[in-house]
């Protein structure tokens, strides 16, 4: 990795935020809101691949949809290359979706299965107006090269192969338009160990092939250790601490990142580690506990974390973290 | 000590097999395995390899008319379940033998207060009266951290997270005090601070119990965690049988090999990944040698042939591999004799 200074800003996000309104079932309730994302803000350069972790609903997928504008944030900024992303034209943004590509956790249920992968490659294209007609074919089997797939997979259809040649497929798609950001959200989480390490190498080397950038989502840490150069780690959503991975995982600041890093079972029994087993759950996002969001489940927690919410602080060089206790304990 | 109390399960030659309009599938095809009281079974491998299978095969719960149990016997303190009748069966299950599943909406009712589904599951099988299997149930809600536990018995599992739903089904299947618990990816829906509870709960219930567990997962690291023995299938057979720590620090099978190989380490970095090429077998068409061989970067003529037995590499360690045979060695001498022929 380049040092932070060389690196190019590819993605700036600022400060946003999703609020959902969702209906009441009641008639004369007051409509409740989701905080599914409360303020976040975050870089991503050039060439490297930033992971989101947190747990189930802490907002990470949220974040990535925002990005690519499935969902219109309700507030903040998105930077993509010099222009906002949120108020850009249409025509413009056309463009720009090329640029941003998403690969999902179940490639089946983005495929659609009544279209082979010949039409699948072919409308990705076209669409996106990313590669002149008659040039297609060539580049559908420079795509299946890529990705490591026979080139008469062209006429299959996506019910006719393995969940792992899917995923294959959905890179592939991904691909087609050059893109230069790709979000990966869950991408490898359904996949047996075998397969996944199939495809979490396949992404790398095509990564270092394309200088691709890349937004890693996941749930799974060793796969996100595994993968990624900085982490960022969600707790509902908030940022609680953004580092490179290695201060990360070596030396995790924030109570939840030391919580969440001391709960992965390791694959081997004659390492004992210490577990810190949180009580309870995450609570709702609808109404997210006042102050830090984490001092419901915090064992560190003072009278001023129920009250005062902590800033993002940059502790050491590139290591961020929200917590007022860090320096005492 | 354990040699001399009969086991608590001991399933021999076990074979599941479905009828399909594609053929017959063989998700099972002749398992043995023993479990003792109080001790953890891991059943691991990748999904369709028939871990689901093999547990639904001891509570005799396969989908029928298209599966049945084709062979083999499943001794629960010395009786055979697949000989019993349906109406005895009927009362091992929840009580003797309990099971949870990955998704605990299988096992709940959505419309009824989960406190209530507890106290019927208790009352089936114990003389209890309605008013003392409410209190047991409240109690085992508490027993498995949930918090108010009075409040939430009266709730319904939609109005319940994901980890509590998962509590209530482990309350659920732990009311009666079974012998033997039976996970199936219990914690694979769960996220990691959520699985480090539920995990610490069974550990700590089957402490106090004395029960048999069987632990589902596709997680290493959840095996390493939890289980005494480990059972690695592939393809519907047992490929390596041996204790949790000599599977870890010695694994034998060319496919438990690639399957720890090809695992993201949290300590250490390496640029690219080992991975295991290819994909499993159809169940509906398996090859006639090693159903490993297409995969295997070990083999050789004898493995697309013969499938080989399970050899007994040391007293608590079985492995169906070629290579752990004295046909391995005098194999490779005939390939050399070969090559020599050629070359001379
Ligand atoms: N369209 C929506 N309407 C209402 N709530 C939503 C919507 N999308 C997501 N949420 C809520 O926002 C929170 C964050 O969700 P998500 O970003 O999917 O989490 P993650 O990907 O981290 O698991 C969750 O509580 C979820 O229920
Ligand atoms: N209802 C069914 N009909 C036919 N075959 C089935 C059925 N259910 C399961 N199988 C077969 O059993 C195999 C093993 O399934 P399962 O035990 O669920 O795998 P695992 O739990 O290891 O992922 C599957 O690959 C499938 O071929
Ligand atoms: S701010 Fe307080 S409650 Fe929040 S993580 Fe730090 S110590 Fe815990
Ligand atoms: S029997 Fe042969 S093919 Fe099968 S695992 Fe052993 S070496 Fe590999
Ligand atoms: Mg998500
Ligand atoms: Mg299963």
């Amino acid at each position: 990795m380049k040092s932070i200074a060389e690196r190019k800003v590819l993605l700036q996000v600022n400060n946003i935020k999703q609020h959902f309104t969702v209906k009441n079932d009641a008639l004369f309730k007051p409509k409740t809101v989701v905080k599914a994302v409360d303020g976040i803000s975050f870089e991503l350069y050039e060439g490297e691949t930033l992971s989101i972790v947190g747990e189930s609903g802490c907002g990470k997928s949220t974040t990535g949809r925002a990005i690519l504008r499935l969902d219109e944030p309700s507030a903040g900024e998105i930077y993509f290359g010099g222009e906002n992303l949120l108020t850009v034209k249409k025509k413009d943004m056309r463009k720009l979706r090329g640029d941003l590509q998403v690969i999902f956790q179940d490639p089946f249920a983005s495929l659609n299965p009544r279209q082979k992968v010949k039409q699948i490659l072919n409308e990705a294209m076209a669409t996106q107006k990313s590669v002149v007609k008659e040039k297609r074919p060539e580049r559908m089997k420079e795509l299946l090269e890529y990705v490591g797939l026979p080139l008469e997979s062209l006429e299959r259809y996506p019910h006719e192969f393995s969940g792992g040649q899917r995923q294959r497929i959905g890179i592939a798609r991904a691909l087609a338009v050059h893109p230069k950001l790709i979000i990966c959200d869950e991408a490898v989480s359904a996949l047996d160990v075998s397969i996944q390490a199939q495809i979490l190498n396949l992404l790398k080397q095509l990564q270092r092939q394309f200088n691709l950038t890349f937004l890693f989502i996941s749930h799974d840490l060793s796969v996100v250790r595994h993968v990624s150069d900085r982490v960022m780690v969600m707790y509902l959503g908030k940022i609680v601490e953004i580092a490179d991975k290695k201060s990360l995982f070596d030396k995790p600041m924030h109570p939840y990142t030391h919580a969440l890093l001391s709960s992965i079972p390791v694959p081997d029994p004659t390492i004992k580690h210490e577990r810190i087993i949180l009580k309870g759950d995450v609570p709702s996002p609808i109404n997210p506990p006042k102050g830090c969001r984490f001092h419901t489940r915090c064992p560190f927690a003072t009278d001023l974390c129920q009250e005062t919410e902590p800033e993002l602080r940059e502790l050491e060089k590139g290591h961020f973290v929200s917590c007022h206790m860090v320096e005492k304990i | 000590m354990a040699e001399k109390e009969i086991p608590i399960l001991e399933v021999k030659g076990l074979k599941t097999y479905f009828t399909t309009k594609k053929g017959t599938s063989k998700p099972v095809d002749g398992i043995d395995f023993v479990l003792n009281k109080g001790e953890t079974l891991g059943i691991v491998g990748e999904s369709g390899c028939g871990k689901s299978m093999t547990s639904l095969s001891i509570l005799r719960l396969i989908p029928s008319p298209s599966g049945k149990i084709a062979g083999g016997s499943i001794l629960f303190k010395g009786k055979d379940l697949v000989k019993l009748p349906e109406s005895e069966m009927r009362k091992v299950r929840g009580n003797d033998i309990s099971m949870i599943f990955q998704e605990p909406m299988t096992s709940l009712n959505p419309v009824i207060p989960v406190g209530e589904q507890i106290a019927e599951a208790i009352r089936l099988h114990q003389n209890l009266g309605k008013k003392a299997a409410w209190e047991k149930s409240v109690e085992m809600l508490r027993l498995v951290g949930i918090p108010s536990p009075e409040k939430r018995a009266k709730q319904e599992p939609f109005q319940l997270s994901g980890g509590m739903r998962q509590r209530v089904m482990i309350a659920m299947a732990l009311a009666c005090s079974p012998e033997i618990l039976i996970a199936d990816e219990p914690t694979t829906a769960l996220d990691v601070t959520i699985q480090a509870q539920i995990l610490e709960i069974i550990k700590n219930l089957q402490k106090q119990l004395g029960m048999g567990v069987i632990m589902i997962t596709h997680d290493l690291g959840v095996v390493a965690e939890t289980c005494d023995q480990v059972v690695v299938m592939y393809a519907g057979n047992i490929v390596e049988h041996t204790s949790s720590k000599e599977l870890f620090a010695n694994p034998k099978h060319p496919y438990t090999q690639g399957l720890l190989a090809s695992l993201p380490n949290i300590t250490e970095d390496v640029e690219e990944l080992r991975t295991i090429e290819g994909t499993i077998p159809s169940p509906y068409n398996l090859p006639k040698g090693c159903r490993f061989s297409s995969r295997c970067p070990h083999s050789k003529d004898i493995c697309s042939e013969r499938n080989p037995e399970l050899f007994e590499v040391s007293d608590d360690t079985k492995v169906r591999c070629w290579i752990y045979s004295d046909n391995w060695n005098n194999q490779s001498k005939r390939e050399e004799e070969c090559l020599n022929e050629k070359h001379s």
